[in-house]
């Protein structure tokens, strides 16, 4: 049973739902639980929202996901397009086509909110990706995967890649043109492989390419076991998040052991609250605005048609990039010849996020520092750190570059094989060049920071009427509101575990 | 408490518009698909009266021979022979302006055409007379006649899954035939929506934006280079008017969902979507979170 106090204190701030709090805490004595969990502390810098902007646009993929599932039909089985009732679409009439295909023009025009849903649904993988990847940048680069974060560190990559995996399987649903011509360039990745490639391809399209079950299958990844995956792993890397607790910039009052913030109830929920709905908001004035994927333009697939410019969608399109890039080199091992996509397709993503699953293990190398960190470092603190982060986007940038190879080359008036030299120059010189300027820059930033003289923040210099001056609000003064706006959250908890740990 | 902040963070005041605004903009606009629209093929007959064999002549003389050469046997600069290109290559090439050049290095490119349409006319009679003129080399290919389209979208027999390229004997042929057509010879170059691409040693690909279904027959019979040509043998009358009416087609094309972005794919989705989705995305969450 809870103490009268805390259940006098729940009712007094939550006088809404009070009969509610009556009713479970009788049964359950579950207030203090309540309370706990309603005055967590989060802390309000806005970088820590993006996250959150990531969270609300998955929300938005289930659910209009769930929507197409009514709809779209996942076989290869060939029909002929001959709509008897509803919008026909007179250029594909008479034309074979997969039943898959035909099902999401039925979505596109026929079922409705179909096309909404179905361009809501891929607006909300582009901002969700997005979002992952800022996300992924913000933990990088203020050193928030340190001691004792790893874990989340590395169930954040996982995501990613699964995320990445769980788009390009969308994208390859609807058997459109671009849809094939990915598909194919997937499994002569795979058919690389040396040794088993041929029978990894063999088991996976259930015989030759592109075979009868492959749409099958691939929709069973993509509407269950990707996002049975990633609600998984999503979960445990919030309830590592809410366990250790958020990290925190450095600044007055801010130490190892506190965090300062908003509470769950009511202000960040408030705010967590009003966010989701601009992220609809967003995302489905895109869908309303801006066509995107229209597959009937692009014409069902055959393995004999191709279409100039056919590129995956921007967050895979790196590997794309670097199957452009690659040059044409032959290798032997063992008497066989390693055919030529699998080095670029798998054996560069896998070197690169080896490296990343690893980079904790190396930072601590690098700094030895084998401490627990709450406070986050600023990035210009750590200029090596942030060099690598920074060689890393170039490099990133450059293979994303080269999948728009011919439209860069068409748009610009460049020849493409000029394009393709300066990016496979590029993907080399580039993070060097990145790493250096951006060391280069830390440093001068750090030499701005130890100027004596540095800029007042925040504080407002007002001449009254009687000719005096007078300071409006002090730098970093705390925001202390009505609500309680800011807390400091005494973690004793966490000094406890601390203490323990050594 | 809730009112005191949403005065003081205005955190629900924002949202709400936008969700608003989304909704009925986006609603509004997502109904507005564009509608199918067709329009039946004009043939260009070629001029066989002297008078405007003669005044093509004069044309010839003062704006082309320089290059092509005398009576165009070629011969003077890097300009090839016209004596058999035919009255359709003289078509394509003078109404899409790309002749005259003004120097034989430069690719030829797509220009505002530099005769009015009799001049064309006058020049066409005069490169098609050619062959008889110089008494050599067969005669080119005729401007192309385009057939029309059929009244119902799975061609005049209406017996619906029969399969597009079976030929049903009338004249007429439709967008579906066309479209087929289309990627398996054109969108490997022109692009799946006919937005152009890239051909190595920097030839540029155009767009088909500006092909009018004349100029769209003629190229495939012409194939001005870089580009093939594509005789009837490879594809057939009834497959180039097909095509022709799908390139057109595609200037309007009945393809609802919004803002056509489609010509440049992927790329440029994925452009719009971190810019106008998530960047408008990060812009809200810095006036909602704390800085510094
Ligand atoms: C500055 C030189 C120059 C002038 C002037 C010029 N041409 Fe050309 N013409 C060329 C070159 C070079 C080509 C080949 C370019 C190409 O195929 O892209 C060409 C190609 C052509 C072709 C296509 C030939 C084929 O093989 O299909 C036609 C038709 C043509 N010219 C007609 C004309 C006419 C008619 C005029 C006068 C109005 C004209 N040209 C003026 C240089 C010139
Ligand atoms: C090998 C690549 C290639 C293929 C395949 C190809 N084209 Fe072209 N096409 C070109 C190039 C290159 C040009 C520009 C030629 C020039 O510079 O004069 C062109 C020009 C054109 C033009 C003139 C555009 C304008 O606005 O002036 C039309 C029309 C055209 N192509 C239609 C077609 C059609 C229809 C097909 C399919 C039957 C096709 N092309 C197939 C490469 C190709
Ligand atoms: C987790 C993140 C997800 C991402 C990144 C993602 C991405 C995509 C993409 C890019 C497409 C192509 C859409 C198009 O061509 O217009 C797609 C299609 C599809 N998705 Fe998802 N998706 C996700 C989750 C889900 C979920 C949870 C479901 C259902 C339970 C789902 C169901 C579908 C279906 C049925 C299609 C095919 C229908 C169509 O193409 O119109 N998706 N997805």
């Amino acid at each position: 049973m809870s103490t009268t106090q805390e259940r006098a204190d729940t009712q007094k701030r939550f006088t809404l739902a009070k009969k509610g709090f009556d009713e479970a805490d009788d049964r359950f004595a579950s207030s203090r639980w309540f309370v706990s969990v309603l005055d967590k502390i989060f802390p309000d810098h806005w970088s820590f929202m993006v996250g959150e902007i990531a969270l609300d646009s998955l929300i938005l993929l289930i659910l209009t996901g769930v929507y197409l599932t009514f709809f779209f039909i996942p076989n290869s089985r060939d029909v002929v397009y001959a709509p008897t009732a509803g919008h026909v679409y007179a250029p594909l009439v008479g034309q074979h086509m997969s039943e898959a295909y035909q099902s999401v023009l039925n979505i596109s025009f026929n079922v409705r909110f179909g096309l909404l849903m179905r361009q809501a649904h891929h607006w909300a993988a582009l901002v969700f990706l997005a979002a992952v990847v800022f996300h992924l940048c913000r933990i990088f680069f203020t050193g928030a995967f340190r001691k004792p974060r790893e874990t989340n560190w590395i169930i954040g990559l996982t995501l990613w890649m699964i995320v990445m995996l769980e788009g390009f399987t969308g994208y390859s649903l609807p058997d459109d043109l671009l849809s094939g011509t990915g598909i194919r360039v997937i499994y002569s990745v795979l058919e690389g492989i040396p040794f088993v490639g041929t029978w990894i391809t063999y088991d996976l399209w259930g015989g030759r390419y592109p075979g009868t079950t492959f749409i099958t299958r691939l929709f069973i990844v993509h509407e269950f076991i990707f996002p049975a995956l990633i609600v998984g792993l999503l979960s445990a890397h919030l309830m590592i998040l809410w366990r250790q607790k958020h990290t925190d910039f450095p600044g007055p009052g801010k130490t190892e052991t506190n965090i300062r913030g908003s509470r769950v109830w009511p202000q960040y929920a408030m705010k967590a609250g009003g966010l989701a709905m601009i992220v609809s908001g967003v995302i489905f004035a895109l869908a309303g605005l801006v066509q995107i994927n229209p597959v009937w333009i692009y014409g069902p697939y055959t393995p004999y048609t191709v279409s100039t410019g056919s590129t995956p969608d921007w967050y895979v399109a790196w590997l794309d990039g670097a199957v452009r890039l690659w040059p044409h080199w032959e290798f032997r091992s063992f008497g066989h010849e390693i055919a030529n996509p699998f080095f670029p397709g798998l054996l560069i993503p896998g070197v690169v996020f080896t490296l990343m699953y690893l980079w904790p293990v190396v930072d601590r190398k690098i700094y030895n520092d084998h401490e627990r960190h709450n406070l986050l470092d600023r990035p210009r603190d750590k200029p090596f750190r942030t060099g690598v982060g920074v060689a890393a986007i170039v490099f990133f940038a450059d293979l994303t570059l080269a999948t728009g190879d011919d439209i860069l080359s068409n748009n610009l008036h460049i020849p493409f094989e000029r394009i393709l030299e300066v990016l496979q120059y590029g993907v080399v010189i580039g993070p060097v060049a990145g790493f250096l300027i951006a060391y280069k820059a830390c440093k001068a930033l750090q030499r701005t920071d130890a100027h004596p003289i540095r800029h007042p923040v925040g504080g407002m210099i007002v001449r009254a009427a009687d000719g005096s001056y007078h300071t409006l609000g002090e730098a970093h003064a705390p925001h202390a509101g009505e609500d309680g706006y800011v807390e400091v959250e005494k973690a004793e908890e966490h000094a406890e575990e601390h203490a323990e740990g050594r | 408490m809730i009112a005191a902040l949403l005065r003081r963070r205005r955190v629900l005041a924002g949202p709400l518009a936008v969700v608003a605004v989304a909704v009925v903009v986006g609603s509004v606009l997502f109904m507005a698909g564009g509608a199918a629209h067709g329009q039946t093929g004009q043939s260009l007959l070629v001029s066989t009266n002297s008078s405007d064999i003669l005044a093509g002549q004069t044309l010839y003389d003062t704006h082309c021979e320089s290059c092509h050469g005398y009576e165009g046997k070629g011969g003077v600069t890097s300009a090839p022979a016209l004596v058999s290109v035919g009255a359709a290559a003289a078509d394509f090439y003078l109404t899409t302006g790309r002749m005259p050049l003004n120097n034989p290095a430069n690719q030829a490119l797509r220009h505002h055409p530099y005769f009015d349409r009799t001049q064309i006319r006058q020049l066409d009679a005069y490169i098609a007379a050619l062959p008889g003129i110089t008494g050599d080399g067969p005669p080119g290919p005729a401007i192309p006649t385009v057939a029309p389209l059929c009244s119902s979208p799975s061609g005049s027999g209406g017996s619906g899954g029969s399969g597009n390229r079976s030929g049903s004997g009338s004249g007429c042929v439709t967008l579906s035939e066309g479209e087929s057509g289309f990627a398996l010879n054109c969108a490997e170059c022109h692009q799946a929506a006919g937005s152009g691409g890239m051909l190595s040693k920097g030839n540029v690909i155009p767009t088909l934006r500006n092909a009018n279904i004349t100029q769209v027959a003629e190229a495939m019979r012409v194939g001005p280079k870089p580009m093939p040509v594509f005789g009837p043998k490879e594809i057939s009358n009834k497959e180039m008017s097909a095509i022709a009416h799908y390139v057109e087609y595609l200037h309007q094309p009945a393809s609802p969902g919004g803002l056509r972005i489609s010509g440049f794919g992927p790329i440029a989705e994925g452009f719009v979507g971190i810019v106008f989705g998530f960047g408008i995305l990060l812009f809200a969450v810095r006036m909602i979170g704390t800085r510094g």
